[in-house]
């Protein structure tokens, strides 16, 4: 499912590559763009990486500024309020995502949560597009249900590199590897939460909202996090984290 | 010609960030983007592009918006700039460290730092995944005529050199040249006395260095011959990418 073939921007994908034996329409992730009539190009520098299954292929990246695109989820921070909505902030200093103030699970024109400037609202992307300012949700669009998303109370965020929450929202078959071979997604969350308590939000855009109920709790399990993250460390490396961050807390 | 040094993605409150550092040359590069822009620089159909280089000492000057406009309109033909209409990607180049100065007719020429912006700027952009059209590598050349007075100097006669210090001082001319991967030439500054024929001499000399002769343009055997005196820039810049995407794969494996 992986190649190690790295790509630089203008590098042509080799037709060997692409999918075959195979009647979905070809799916260019990101990183890549057609080059007409029949080739692939990158767009950026990382791996190739090919689903032959969903006929697929994209490019992995790691670090660089969030682009919204429409389901992702993220953590957005509440700006200001406007008669309608709420005015958020995905990414320092990018345009502003709009947040209806009836998008919540059965939020009324009485019933709506009341979010102060600075507040923390885990949403879901409804619609971005490059020529508009991308709008927020908090229910989902067919149950209209909350399903986990809404305002953050308490807790404190977190900055990680993009790479890392894409990893953390990995679901387990779509782990490269099982964890026994030593591949796969971050498992400092499971040792950690062997022994103690915390709820975790994980935002696309580069944000972790972690809340262990009393402050040193939450700093543990945050910064824990983060030096996974910076130092991309292993498996085996993230428990023993986990083992030290548990002795030093106590428990 | 000394191997020039690399560092990406260092500056944590950057988008991307590089730092890097060839013949006496070190400069440090952040790239910020797609931002808001300012109302006055907004384009309806593509996003803006500003450049901000900051001398060693001092404050800049013109040297320094002349180097600006050459990034500036290099970049915005790199950069897929209308994949972001109405946005700004901000590129800041800070120069950490010159070679110390010394008499020569080019001492204050802005060319000799050129190159040394040129591949900061593409190894922040690379970091910062921007999405790009190609990749560009730079050099800087220097001609050492035999006499500016004879004028039948034949061309095996001319010393071409990459730009030092050395080079610099027996230097008649200084040329700057960036090609894309597929050798399409995308910048030529040039400074001093020279011909045209000299000019095309130092072109193809640059053409070699950035991406390598024409006989061995397939990538992949270059890399397995693999002798230093082979090595040219593009292949320089593909070894540093895939020591950063290797570290980052690192969990994969």
């Amino acid at each position: 499912m992986t190649s190690t073939l790295l790509l630089l921007p203008g590098d042509e994908v080799p037709s060997s590559l692409l999918p075959k034996g195979n009647h979905k329409p070809l799916v260019l992730g990101p990183g890549l763009r057609h080059a007409p009539p029949s080739s692939v190009r990158a767009t950026v520098s990382g791996t190739l990486t090919v689903d032959a299954r969903k006929n697929a292929l994209w490019i992995e990246t790691n670090r660089g500024r969030y682009i919204p695109h429409v389901n992702d989820l993220v953590i957005a921070t509440v700006l200001r309020s406007s008669s309608d909505f709420y005015h958020c902030t995905i990414t320092p200093h990018a345009a502003q995502a709009n947040l209806p103030q009836l998008a919540f699970e059965s939020a009324t024109r009485k019933t709506r949560p009341q979010l102060a400037p600075g507040a923390l609202v885990y949403a879901r992307i409804s619609s971005a597009s490059r020529d508009m300012d991308p709008e927020l949700s908090c229910v989902s669009a067919s149950s209209g249900k909350a399903d986990g998303l809404g305002p953050l109370k308490g807790g404190m965020l977190f900055d990680v590199s993009l790479g890392f929450c894409r990893r953390l929202l990995l679901s387990e078959s779509k782990v490269p590897l099982p964890a026994e071979q030593g591949g796969g997604a971050v498992t400092i969350l499971e040792a950690l939460a062997e022994k103690i308590g915390f709820e975790v939000a994980v935002g696309r855009n580069g944000k972790l909202w972690v809340d262990g109920g009393d402050v040193k709790m939450t700093l543990a399990v945050g910064k824990a996090l983060q030096q996974t993250d910076q130092e991309r460390l292993t498996l085996d490396q993230q428990k023993k984290l986990a083992a030290k961050t548990l002795r030093e807390l106590g428990s | 010609m000394a191997v020039p040094e690399a560092t990406l993605s260092h500056l944590n409150r950057a988008d991307g960030s590089a730092t890097y550092s060839s013949n006496g040359y070190t400069v440090v590069g952040a790239v910020n983007g797609p931002i808001e822009v300012q109302r006055r620089d907004e384009l309806p159909e593509e996003a803006a592009i500003e450049v901000n280089i900051r001398p060693a000492v001092g404050v800049g000057s013109t040297k320094e918006r002349y180097l600006e406009s050459i990034l500036q309109s290099t970049l915005r033909r790199i950069i897929l700039t209308h994949t972001f209409p109405r946005t700004l990607i901000q590129l800041t180049l800070q120069v950490v460290n010159t070679p110390a100065p010394f008499d020569c007719p080019f001492t204050s020429s802005p060319l000799p730092l050129l190159p040394a912006l040129l591949e900061t700027a593409m190894l922040a952009l690379l970091s910062a995944s921007l999405p790009l059209a190609s990749t560009y590598t730079s050099v800087g050349l220097a001609l050492a005529m035999p006499s500016p007075v004879k004028k039948k100097a034949s061309l095996s006669a001319t010393a071409i050199m990459p730009i030092d210090d050395k080079a610099l001082e027996q230097a008649s001319s200084i040329h700057v040249f960036a090609f894309t991967a597929d050798g399409d030439l995308l910048v030529a500054e040039s400074e001093g006395l020279f011909a045209p024929e000299y000019w095309e001499h130092a072109y193809d000399r640059a053409l070699e260095l950035c991406i390598g002769s024409k006989d061995g343009r397939a990538e992949g055997e270059m890399v397995v011959e693999g002798e230093p005196e082979d090595r040219n820039e593009s292949q320089w810049l593909r070894s540093v990418m895939q020591e950063k995407a290797e570290q980052e794969q690192r969990w994969k494996t």
